[in-house]
């Protein structure tokens, strides 16, 4: 499994319990709202989980921009790829230090 | 007969002015009162979404109330108080003249005593000291704190309520304080709301709910845009305004002047969603036609609308959507102003802002700009917003207000004949 499948499958169960649904049940190009049934608040409520999941902040004016099931994955894959890359870096840099010692 | 019921006195404390003179002439000028937030001590406004608020700013409590009032209760009841204060002033009542009984106090309050109640929660969670949480706590973040404080100022021993409905708690004072008059329980009410809850727990629940404006950030004055097409949420404000409500007979009696009736009251809810509106805008216009009726008044004798109006994407288009199922071609011939342009939503205090509002617009024949209004959003624009004060006889207003908890109110004035 792809670091980007990962995610994918994250959000997709997070969906899945949120929705008490079967993950395999939703689609990819699944509407939030008119095909899962969420109003803007569940939405909300949603992305809520999803940025404490990933540690991420999520700004008002992307939310326009979620529309899909897909649209949200694509948003968090987006978001997390200059963070992981950060992370890896200060990874890199404790080792060093570590060694330093 | 039920008793017709005047407005005979007003107060208000604002982001634009303490007091009726300076909250009007300011309101006049389309004078912002949004300012930035520069920090909720000890946290970095950094951490918040929206970082604009209509603030109450340099209000000291000991410039309008004794020390030991105004220490025995949070900021929203201190707002009230000083409000209330002045619309009693304003009214010419002698009220130690009136049976007390006779005299009611009913006050709209969102989210009540959030200074000392933040403040106490976090010291307890902190230092674990259950014998350190002060004694004042429990009176002070009591909600109907505020009733009671203004009761005891004058001595107000008839009806005693509060009312929390969000967004809508005060329009529903008014609302109730018509009632309580009109079915005689009492000559007079003092009818308040208020809301001072721009504190780091509250802003941030606000911030989370998304529900607040967050692209002008850096433009604090622009932020707050009702009808406009960039509108991109509310801007949070805090404040309270007071009205000395009467039975037409007792305000006759004294030869008291008289800024309007207050004709007609509608309460609704819309069974539907704890905080978005139906979007086809049915159940605001139900309320609106509701309280035409109660008023006796059809739709095409109105002149203003003081609308709701906070500047959520859906929000304003709801109730422009309503309106224009009410009036139809009648639409086109409102004047319409949105007071949060200018404030900020001040929560449990707007509905009787608003009330104030209109009553100033009957009396002075003057509507206040809506400012912000730069690029009418085509979902919501009517040819009576305008960004510059309008100028017109006034003899019918409508004040419209929505609460979380799919809570509708709706208040009808109506100049009275001379």
């Amino acid at each position: 499994m792809t670091a980007d499948s990962a995610i994918a499958d994250r959000i997709l169960t997070a969906l899945a319990e949120y929705l008490k649904r079967d993950k395999r049940s939703i689609g990819m190009d699944y509407s939030l709202r008119d095909d899962l049934g969420l109003d803007s608040m569940a939405t909300i409520e949603l992305l809520f989980k999803i940025e404490e999941a990933f540690d991420l902040q999520i700004p008002d004016q992307d939310l326009q921009g979620l529309a899909t099931v897909g649209d949200v994955i694509g948003y968090v894959e987006r978001r997390l790829k200059p963070a992981a890359s950060a992370k890896q870096a200060v990874k890199a840099s404790v080792k060093r230090s570590r060694t330093r010692k | 007969m039920a008793q017709r019921v005047v407005i005979t006195g007003l107060g208000v404390v604002s982001p634009i002015g303490i007091g009726i003179g300076q909250f009007w002439k300011s309101a006049l000028e389309g004078r912002s009162g949004v300012s930035a937030i520069e920090s909720f001590d000890p946290f970095p406004i950094e951490g918040y979404r929206s970082r604009v608020a209509g603030r109450v700013l340099h209000f000291d409590p000991a410039q309008f109330l004794a020390p030991a009032q105004a220490e025995r209760v949070d900021r929203y009841a201190q707002f009230a108080l000083v409000a209330a204060k002045e619309a009693v002033a304003d009214s010419g009542l002698r009220l130690e003249m009136e049976r007390p009984h006779r005299v009611g106090v009913i006050v709209g309050a969102g989210m009540g005593g959030m200074v000392m109640g933040e403040r106490e929660i976090t010291q307890l969670y902190q230092q674990r000291k259950p014998h350190r949480v002060h004694p004042n706590f429990i009176p002070v973040i009591t909600l109907n704190s505020a009733s009671g404080i203004v009761a005891m100022q004058f001595g107000a021993k008839g009806p005693n309520l509060t009312i929390s409905t969000a967004c809508s708690s005060s329009a529903h004072a008014v609302g109730q304080a018509l009632n309580c008059i009109r079915n005689g329980q009492a000559d007079v009410v003092i009818a308040v709301g208020a809301d001072a809850s721009i504190t780091p727990l509250v802003f941030a629940g606000f911030c989370s709910l998304r529900a607040l404006s967050t692209r002008f950030n850096d433009r604090p004055a622009s932020a707050s845009r009702p009808f406009d097409r960039n509108r991109d949420g509310f801007v949070m404000g805090e404040g309270a305004g007071a009205l000395v409500l009467e039975s037409l007979s007792h305000a006759r009696r004294r030869k008291a002047r008289m800024y309007a009736e207050v004709a007609g009251y509608a309460a609704t809810s819309e069974a539907y969603h704890m905080v978005i509106p139906r979007e086809d805008g049915t159940e605001v216009a139900a309320t609106i036609r509701l309280a035409l009726k109660d008023a006796g008044i059809a739709p095409s004798q109105v002149d203003y609308v003081n609308a709701h109006a906070t500047a959520t994407p859906i929000g304003d288009a709801v109730e422009i959507k309503a309106i224009k199922d009410v009036f139809k071609s009648r639409a086109n011939r409102l004047l319409i102003n949105a007071t949060k342009s200018l404030i900020g939503h001040t929560l449990g205090a707007a509905g009787a802002i608003g009330t104030i509002v209109s009553a100033l617009a009957i009396e002075t024949g003057q509507i206040h700009p809506t400012v912000n209004y730069d690029d009418p959003d085509p979902a919501c624009a009517l040819p009576g917003i305008s960004k510059s004060v309008q100028e017109r006889p006034i003899r019918v207003a409508l004040m419209n207000a929505f609460g979380f908890g799919s809570n509708n109110a709706a208040v009808v004035l109506k100049k009275l004949s001379r």
